[in-house]
């Protein structure tokens, strides 16, 4: 298989993780909240994790350029939040959601997906199983994204089917952003560090602002300490075994 | 030094690494105002610092091997979970402070010192290995000691203790590197052996101890974006740091 096709087939794959956060919502069960909070966590831990092991690999070549990369993906993540506003959304709400709420969501998924696509694209450059790895990491936060995204659609009366191809479609952007790393970033001399340090600001923080603060609120901190810790240090003690 | 027996100077080069600590009290003289705000942003500022520094030793420890170092770090979690309840079930003092700023200055106090021990092991089998490598390996842990009692002052400072209070108690939290240095130089193999656990252990606990404490802390005073743009920047540039040295 071509190497391209090989990272467009696991993002997809990563992408499709996203219905099983709406099976629950077949019987209309309400999830209890504090399970989108440990989701979360999880998300956020394998994040960082994934984070951890892409500056390694992108501050060994070229720090500066790298650590340069990295604030930039910070500041422009921060940056972007705080531009459209959602910077205070809180995205574990299950009740009470309106289309407003359901449009920030969406939106936040799309950033959200451009940063997670561009992390398995730059992970596939590096090799194939840290490429995997990283695919599977990110798929584990589609599944409460599209648990909430999908109690929304849902509580606007759209059936299960349609609520689960959404939560598909609404990472397309992690698939289209995968590719095009893996493509666009080798083309261009020299960028490679940059973005290894971009993505590696970007989920650090995306871990931090948008997933761990409202999973404290949800499950407590002692829960989702465990469950965070557990999480990051599984994706770093593998790194060995992927590179 | 080299006058001195083997063993003094194994003991004074991890002396030098713990009196190192100490410096990352100095930016603190000039923080004067600490109100709630401030506090979370120190927090936040320890909380990258000490995430960056457990994900090196987590990776160092893979290198050592990987299952020791996954049973060092679920001990490091389990510890932070048992010393955390057993403080929290005494009326605490810590210096001026009281109740539950007490017993998070304890906690990190106690935290940093333990993870210390696995910096003491590595300084005293690195001097077995060539008095050159060894002198190299020192400095890397002097230098990256100063952000460490950084982090600890910022948990300190703000919570009431005076400067001389964070460099003391930053340098008493590596007091385990001389100590353990000497013990480690004079029977190697044992101690190789124990290394991966030990890192295991000091970044089990660290992290769990910034999830669990630090981080929910300065996110239920501090605004969200601020302080998830501290620990990240911070984190970034713990890692970083470690890379050039």
């Amino acid at each position: 298989m071509e190497p391209i096709v090989v990272v467009l087939v696991f993002a997809t794959l990563s992408a499709s993780m996203a219905p099983i956060g709406v099976l629950p919502l077949r019987h209309r069960t309400a999830v209890p909240s504090a399970w989108i909070g440990w989701a979360n966590a999880l998300a956020a831990g394998f994040m960082l994790g994934t984070a951890y092991l892409l500056a390694e690999i992108a501050l060994s070549g070229h720090p500066v350029r790298a650590s340069v990369g990295s604030l930039l993906g910070i500041g422009y993540t921060y940056l972007s939040h705080r531009a459209s506003g959602v910077e205070d959304v809180d995205l574990n709400q299950l009740d009470g959601v309106d289309p407003l709420y359901g449009y920030r969501v969406l939106f936040v998924g799309g950033l959200h997906g451009a940063m997670e696509g561009l992390a398995i694209g730059l992970a596939m450059l590096e090799s194939l199983p840290f490429g995997i790895l990283v695919a599977l990491a990110m798929a584990v936060h589609n599944v409460p994204e599209a648990a909430i995204l999908g109690s929304v659609l849902r509580s606007s009366g759209l059936g299960v089917t349609r609520t689960a191809a959404l939560s598909v479609a609404a990472n397309v952007g992690q698939i289209l952003f995968a590719v095009i790393a893996f493509a666009v970033v080798p083309a261009i001399p020299g960028l490679m560090p940059w973005a290894f340090g971009f993505a590696v600001g970007g989920l650090s923080y995306l871990a931090l602002s948008e997933l761990l603060p409202q999973a404290y609120e949800r499950a407590g901190p002692i829960s989702i300490g465990l469950v965070t810790s557990v999480a990051t240090g599984f994706v770093v003690l593998l790194r060995g075994l992927v590179r | 030094m080299s006058s001195l027996s083997p063993v003094m100077q194994v003991f004074l080069y991890g002396l030098i690494t713990a009196l190192a600590t100490g410096l990352g009290a100095i930016p603190f003289a000039f923080v004067r105002s600490v109100s709630p705000r401030v506090v979370a942003m120190t927090n936040a500022l320890a909380s990258g610092l000490m995430l960056g520094a457990s994900f090196g030793l987590l990776s160092e420890g893979a290198d050592h091997g990987r299952f020791a170092t996954l049973v060092g770090a679920n001990l490091g979690v389990l510890f932070v979970l048992g010393a955390g309840r057993l403080l929290g079930d005494h009326d605490m003092e810590f210096g001026t402070a009281r109740g539950e700023d007490a017993r998070k200055m304890a906690l990190i106090v106690l935290v940093m010192t333990v993870h210390s021990v696995a910096e003491g092991v590595a300084i005293g089998t690195a001097f077995a290995g060539g008095t050159t490598l060894a002198i190299m390996i020192t400095a890397a842990i002097a230098v990256h000691n100063v952000p460490e009692g950084l982090a600890i002052s910022a948990v300190l400072r703000p919570r009431g203790a005076s400067i001389a209070a964070c460099a003391g108690w930053s340098i008493v939290s590596s007091l385990p590197q001389p100590l353990l240095a000497v013990p480690s130089f004079l029977s190697v193999e044992a101690f190789r052996s124990l290394l991966p656990y030990g890192i295991g252990f000091a970044a089990g606990a660290m992290v769990f101890m910034v999830l669990v404490e630090l981080l929910p802390d300065a996110f239920e005073t501090g605004r969200r974006s601020v302080i998830a743009l501290l620990v990240s920047v911070a984190m970034v540039a713990m890692v970083l740091f470690q890379q050039l040295l």
